[in-house]
């Protein structure tokens, strides 16, 4: 659009003030994380911006290695939570692909399920809060409670939706030619779609399950109401890092937000180009 | 490049034969049951317990909660329930608030990106980061950093001069703000990346022939390439619109809707009712109510959009 030199000087500044600001947050709690109590306990004159003695005592603290500094013991670490958080949105994701994909894959090829588009869309708009009341009683009623595997059919259920929208316009591009002269070559339609359709479709497969495992990996509030004591995620487990008798374990809580944070960062920059079409359903691609 | 699709490129495909069409059904078939399975029950499920004053403290199972009917008057309660109301209120003057300031500034910074230049993919993905961020994480990154002895205050102190110790989090206004912040901070770079996507699939050729015929940059941008994004800003204003409207992980983390009910959204409130006062003959309601209103404004504006078309 605009060539000149002044330009591109204010696109620079502009950019990295933008960024500058909107990096604190995290550089902070990166911070936070490798400081050693006395430096995370400080406020006010006393903070300090980079930790002066980099640690890794609060990884250690989380992990139950308990902390020379640290008076408190954990009574439950974070391994278990994270193994929840894993399970849960891992199978979650499996769900949703599979279901999904097999959908999609109906809707887009043979025509089956046209009421699926406009019923999975709504069930995306309503907030989860709406219906968490039947879900609840549901959930209590077969047993799944505060289990790693309930946690999963519910984040199965809600990302369903993005599973099937990014795979439909998956399968909407893909050129059906070769579909066409397997079938001719006589193979069965099953037997294409697992064996020339699936295949051929491994990018998309690989970038649709990234992006579902991310939407999954970020929940609170259904873990929140869903698990109680055993299966609770990374999200519901970090408001245990504080108590009235140690106030808030900053460090700790970082620790554990640094990796809670991590695996959805590096996932979505490895999928960015298809960011956009998860996030719109599709109604634009890159 | 990136395309804008209005409508799927060929029509619905039709099976022919019968294997097609026992492959079809079978395909479908699970999603389908997903959905039946958190669609039809659940919902006649939440009709039935919001007409009684069932609590899960009462005793007695949900499908006996009959002996507690109480007819509609939950919905009465609901429509004079003040809190409900304002949480209602709070939640749309969040969106209010949040939406546009993130509409703008994406924009901004979508115009900025629009053309290639140096180092143009990394500040790129510095500047996804924070979308990529668990809510519930960033709720956490702002609650360290509106601390009263935390390091907002400390940034303050230094333009200031002095010592600033402001405690946001418990001031009603400033915590309404702090947790508005801390929502722009997250979901401007999807406002952003959504908005340059659609900004770089706007044809060159017209914006050319403008600029032979001598059009200025704005009159250019506002002119053609702003009219060709209709489509895609109403995707994106409408996706900021009714997740905002959901926003619960980080306001909870932040204040947990506090002090009093100062940052209490809607999602919130229903919570706290489900959690701590119990009553969820009532929080079936409200839960219904939200959910044929939403139901009502989704038909409309998809219908208004199929119209536009």
């Amino acid at each position: 659009m605009n060539r000149s030199l002044s330009f591109d000087i204010f696109r620079y500044a502009a950019i990295l003030t933008f960024l500058a600001i909107s990096l604190i947050p995290t550089v902070w709690m990166i911070s936070m994380a490798f400081k050693p109590i006395a430096e995370w306990q400080a406020s006010g004159a006393d903070l300090t911006w980079w930790p002066n003695n980099p640690t890794l005592d609060n990884f250690r603290f989380i992990f139950g290695e308990s902390g020379s500094e640290l008076i408190v013991a954990l009574e439950r670490t974070a391994g278990r939570p994270i193994l929840a958080s894993l399970l849960a949105a891992s199978f979650g994701t499996l769900i949703a692909m599979g279901a999904g994909t097999a959908a999609a894959y109906g809707l887009s090829r043979f025509g089956y399920g046209g009421n699926l588009p406009l019923a999975l869309i709504q069930l995306r708009l309503f907030p989860p809060m709406a219906v968490m009341i039947p879900v609840m009683i549901m959930w209590a009623f077969l047993g799944l409670i505060d289990t790693w595997y309930g946690l999963a059919l519910i984040y199965g259920i809600v990302t369903l939706p993005f599973a099937f929208w990014l795979m439909k316009t998956f399968f909407d591009d893909m050129p059906r030619e070769i579909e066409d002269a397997a079938l001719v070559e006589g193979c069965s339609r099953w037997r294409v779609f697992l064996r020339i359709t699936l295949p051929m479709m491994r990018p998309a497969l690989a970038s649709s399950a990234l992006f579902v495992f991310i939407l999954n990996w970020s929940d609170y509030l259904i873990a929140l109401l869903l698990t109680t004591r055993d299966w609770v995620t990374i999200p519901v487990y970090m408001a245990s890092l504080s108590s009235s008798m140690t106030g808030q374990l900053y460090g700790a809580k970082a620790a554990l937000g640094l990796i809670a944070a991590v695996p959805p960062v590096i996932m979505g920059i490895a999928i960015q180009k298809q960011l956009v079409r998860g996030l719109t359903f599709g109604a634009l691609k890159e | 490049m990136t395309q804008p699709i209005a409508a799927p490129a060929s029509a619905t495909p039709e099976a022919d034969t019968s294997e097609e069409k026992r492959l079809g059904l079978w395909l479908t078939l699970p999603a389908q049951l997903l959905v039946l399975f958190i669609a039809l029950f659940p919902i006649c499920m939440q009709i039935y317990i919001s007409l009684t004053d069932w609590s899960p403290l009462d005793g007695i199972p949900w499908y006996r909660a009959y002996e507690l009917w109480i007819g509609l008057l939950n919905y009465v309660d609901l429509a004079g329930d003040p809190r409900f109301w304002s949480a209602l209120w709070r939640t749309c003057i969040v969106m209010a608030i949040c939406v546009p300031v993130q509409f703008f500034l994406g924009l901004g910074l979508a115009i900025l990106f629009v053309d290639d230049f140096p180092g143009k993919r990394v500040l790129y993905s510095t500047l996804l980061v924070p979308m990529m961020v668990v809510p519930a994480v960033a709720g956490y990154m702002f609650f360290m950093l509106f601390q009263s002895g935390g390091p907002v205050n400390d940034l303050l102190s230094l333009f200031a001069g002095r010592p600033v110790t402001i405690a946001w989090l418990s001031d009603p206004d400033l915590a309404l703000f702090a947790v508005i912040v801390s929502d722009i901070w997250q979901w401007t770079p999807l406002m952003f990346l959504i908005l340059l996507a659609g900004m770089v699939s706007v044809p060159q050729d017209q914006q050319m022939a403008a600029v032979l015929l001598g059009a200025s940059w704005t009159r250019r941008f506002f002119t053609i390439v702003l009219p060709r994004m209709k489509t895609i800003i109403i995707i994106a204003i409408a996706i900021r619109v009714i997740e905002n409207f959901k926003v619960f992980d980080n306001f909870y983390i932040m204040t947990g809707g506090g002090p009093g009910v100062a940052t209490e959204t809607i999602s919130i409130y229903i919570y706290k009712v489900t959690q701590q006062e119990l009553i969820w003959g009532y929080v079936a309601a409200i839960a219904l109510a939200i959910l044929i209103v939403l139901s009502i404004v989704s038909a409309l504006a998809i219908n208004k959009m199929k119209g536009a078309k």
